[in-house]
């Protein structure tokens, strides 16, 4: 019994702290900025690509 | 802010800028910014970021003026605008971060403690290996800890700044019964004896963290809107020089009384002055909600903010942008939104009397042990302490609150102060404005008269044709009607007269006199243009009637349309012609009467009485300011939300007043068996926490759909 809790607890605890790393990873990377557009975001039109872009085929250059 | 055009910084002689330039979207873009500001004389530096959208400069101030560099990024056709409004977005952003992780961090840490809670609570009851007992307290200490000094640290911060400040507020006790459960719990476990309150601590933390995080989101959003309306004024402006004529681009900061300013059309006037033009046509939506533009005359006062909507004029400039008639809304405005909110203040005063009662009851309580029982002392006070916890009181309205703002923002109605809701479910009165509240906000073609060998349908397409290229704003009435088979090729605008050009092969003019289409045939046609009703206007208003509001209708539109919109709506009392100051008069007048007035707005000059109202709204698709000053919200372009949101509201507002009444009930009766120790803490804990879960479930209701019944 003692042994098996031993062993449970601390990989509970383990378990949490993933649980609370992974979450605050998440937030950091932005996931809940916006928590409202996005769901919405696939039903919109894309961005009409401008004459500009077409000229420059790497956006980033 | 902006508007004082300090965003840049300067030493010795050289100057740093760092601005966002909008509409840059390619390398090509950020790659002519940045070749033409390098060829400018004086500039050392020239970075562009084309993914923020962030150019920064570094300049020798002694060759150059920012003026200059801010006129030649313009010229390029891009906005240069100021990064205050985005750093402030940058730091909501932290915090609202920062709150997530914290409150991940309490639910998290308080579903496992709940877990070896049970096991010891049971343990209790059934009997449990000491030492299993021993290790369970052991690892609820370690999560506690984080919990306590992580998540907690916004509650204790709070507490130690009231006692700087020398007040008792929630915080005080909140603080005081978190950090005794804990550190009692601490001794407890180092000393294996007696109880342990771990998982009331992390619980507590996290209901409290949640209350302040709706809180926080609302006051980020009005601050977004703010900033919104900053960006409505440009950064500089066209200075004519007085000994040679030329125009030359300078900021809003170097301008002084008597410059002589040039605007173009469709331009937004940066600051209050004097036209030295002629004429000219203003449009002062912005500022006034007058849904027409108006003409002036040489010598009137032209107010900043409003936008330029005939042809490029001149005006003399009156006041600096620092005092100018947006600068003092915004002002107003931004004071308005600073102040805590009424009923907020009213909660912190009856918190501290409360924190006081508790405090001296819990040392009483605590002194009278000593004389009986000097072991019983410490747990008969900490219960004391928990069971009045006014965690159940505190939560009774906020709970209920958030239900119904989460119900209201389904309606389209957005909550942005927490006392709304309360207001809104109390009102009596709803005075209404006019342009873009009742109406749509924009022209559109009612009436169309013709004469001559000329249908409705070909007139509007022809005039649709000849407007197509005018900036005026009454073209966008017929935008509408364009058809891609009646074009004008070469429009000719004659000033004050109205367009000129061929239409399939014939000569048309339209303008004058009001707005007539007229052909070298003498055939014509007069098209009358208003700002229509919204289409649920007229169900609305009865819908609002029903519920026995009184409806006020006030505007700075003219007597005729104004009283046409009342008449059709079927509302007693309009007032018309309003400046802003009347239209606070008339909000005044009414709550000397003893009214509670609901304000419906739209419109910079809303801004004030939406602000002095005792519950305001603002519509959501009218110019941004409006959104910062309301209390709630509305998002649709439909007015049916309206009295649909009062009913919610008075739904919430019963089931605050039930939980209020259930959780001092259950505090009254609790604190007497705690103080004559008949109460263990974790008996008062789950006391506690059974009130307030019963407060949170009853709150729930709030948030399901009004039933008719409801309604008193």
């Amino acid at each position: 019994m003692m042994a098996s809790m031993m062993l449970l607890i601390p990989l509970s605890l383990l378990m949490l702290g993933a649980a609370v790393w992974a979450f605050f990873w998440a937030v950091d990377r932005g996931q809940f900025d916006n928590l409202e557009q996005p769901s919405r975001l696939a039903l919109e039109e894309d961005p009409v690509p401008s004459a500009d872009a077409k000229k420059d085929p790497d956006p980033r250059s | 802010m902006l508007l004082d055009g300090h965003w840049t910084s300067e030493s010795q002689g050289e100057g740093h800028v760092v601005f966002n330039a909008e509409g840059i979207h390619c390398g090509n873009c950020a790659r002519s910014i940045r070749r033409s500001l390098s060829e400018l004389a004086g500039v050392h530096r020239v970075e562009v970021n084309v993914v923020n959208n962030r150019v920064s400069v570094d300049w020798d101030t002694s060759k150059l003026a920012l003026g200059k560099i801010l006129g030649q990024v313009s010229a390029l056709g891009f906005k240069p605008v100021p990064l205050v409004g985005e750093a402030a977005a940058r730091s909501q952003q932290a915090e609202r971060r920062l709150a997530l992780k914290r409150i991940g961090l309490a639910a998290l840490g308080s579903m496992q403690l709940m877990m070896y809670t049970v096991a010891l609570y049971a343990g209790a009851l059934q009997g449990i290996d000491e030492g299993i007992a021993e290790y369970l307290r052991w690892t609820c200490l370690v999560i506690t800890t984080p919990v306590l000094f992580y998540s907690g640290a916004p509650i204790l911060r709070g507490a130690l700044a009231d006692l700087r400040r020398r007040v008792l507020g929630m915080d005080v006790t909140v603080s005081l019964a978190l950090l005794l459960a804990f550190f009692a719990s601490t001794w407890n476990t180092v000393r294996n004896a007696g109880e342990v309150y771990f998982d009331s601590v992390a619980m507590f933390i996290l209901l409290l963290l949640v209350g302040r995080f709706v809180e926080m989101r609302g006051r980020h959003q009005a601050a977004r809107v703010t900033d919104a309306l900053a960006k409505a004024l440009p950064a500089t402006a066209q200075r004519i020089r007085t000994d040679n004529e030329v125009v030359e681009r300078v900021p809003l900061a170097e301008l002084r009384v008597g410059d002589l300013l040039r605007v173009n059309t469709g331009q937004v006037i940066p600051v209050d002055g004097t036209l030295t033009s002629d004429g000219a046509l203003i449009d002062e939506s912005l500022l006034s909600g007058e849904s027409l533009p108006q003409r002036r005359v040489q010598h009137d006062a032209i107010p900043g903010g409003a936008v330029n909507a005939g042809h490029a004029l001149k005006l003399r400039v009156s006041r600096l942008p620092g005092d100018s008639t947006l600068h003092e809304l915004v002002h107003l405005l931004e004071r308005a939104q600073s102040e805590r909110p009424r009923l907020g203040l009213a909660a912190e005063r009856m918190a501290s009397w409360f924190v006081i009662r508790i405090l001296v009851l819990t040392a009483i309580v605590g002194v009278s042990w000593q004389f009986f029982d000097p072991t019983r002392a410490f747990p008969a006070m900490l219960a004391v302490l928990v069971a009045t916890c006014p965690c159940a009181l505190s939560l009774a309205t906020p709970a209920a609150i958030a239900a119904a703002s989460a119900r209201l923002a389904k309606l389209g109605v957005l909550v942005m102060r927490a006392d709304a809701v309360e207001g809104l479910a109390t009102v009596d009165t709803v005075m209404l404005d006019k342009t873009g509240t009742l109406t749509v906000g924009s022209p559109h073609i009612t009436r169309v008269d013709t004469s001559g060998a000329l249908d409705a349908t070909e007139a509007l397409r022809i005039a649709a044709a000849l407007e197509a290229g005018s900036q005026h704003p009454l073209a966008l009435a017929f935008r509408e009607h364009q058809d891609a088979a009646w074009r004008c090729d070469d429009a000719r605008e004659i000033a004050g007269q109205g367009i000129e050009g061929n239409v399939s092969g014939r000569r048309w003019r339209i303008g004058q006199p009001g707005i007539t289409l007229t052909d070298d045939r003498g055939r014509s046609a007069s098209f009358e243009v208003a700002d229509p009703l919204r289409e649920d206007a007229g169900a609305a208003t009865a819908a609002l009637s029903a519920l026995g509001l009184r409806l006020v209708l006030l505007s700075g539109d003219r007597h005729e349309a104004v009283q046409r919109v009342a008449d059709t709506l079927g509302i007693a009392s309009a007032h018309a012609g309003l400046r802003p100051a009347d239209k606070l008069q008339r909000l005044r007048e009414a709550q000397a009467a003893g009214r509670r007035v609901l304000m419906l707005g739209d419109g910079i000059n809303d801004g004030p009485v939406l602000a002095a109202a005792d519950v305001s709204m603002a519509m959501g698709r009218g110019s941004s300011i409006a959104h910062a000053a309301g209390d709630l919200l509305l998002l649709r372009e439909s007015l049916q939300s309206l009295p649909e949101a009062i009913g919610v509201a008075r739904r919430a507002l019963q089931i605050v007043q039930q939980n209020l009444r259930w959780a001092l009930i259950y505090n009254l009766a609790a604190v007497p068996i705690a103080a004559l120790g008949f109460m263990p803490p974790w008996v008062a804990a789950i006391g506690m926490s059974a009130s307030s879960l019963l407060v949170v479930m009853n709150a729930r209701r709030a948030g399901t759909s009004p039933t008719a019944g409801v309604v008193p």
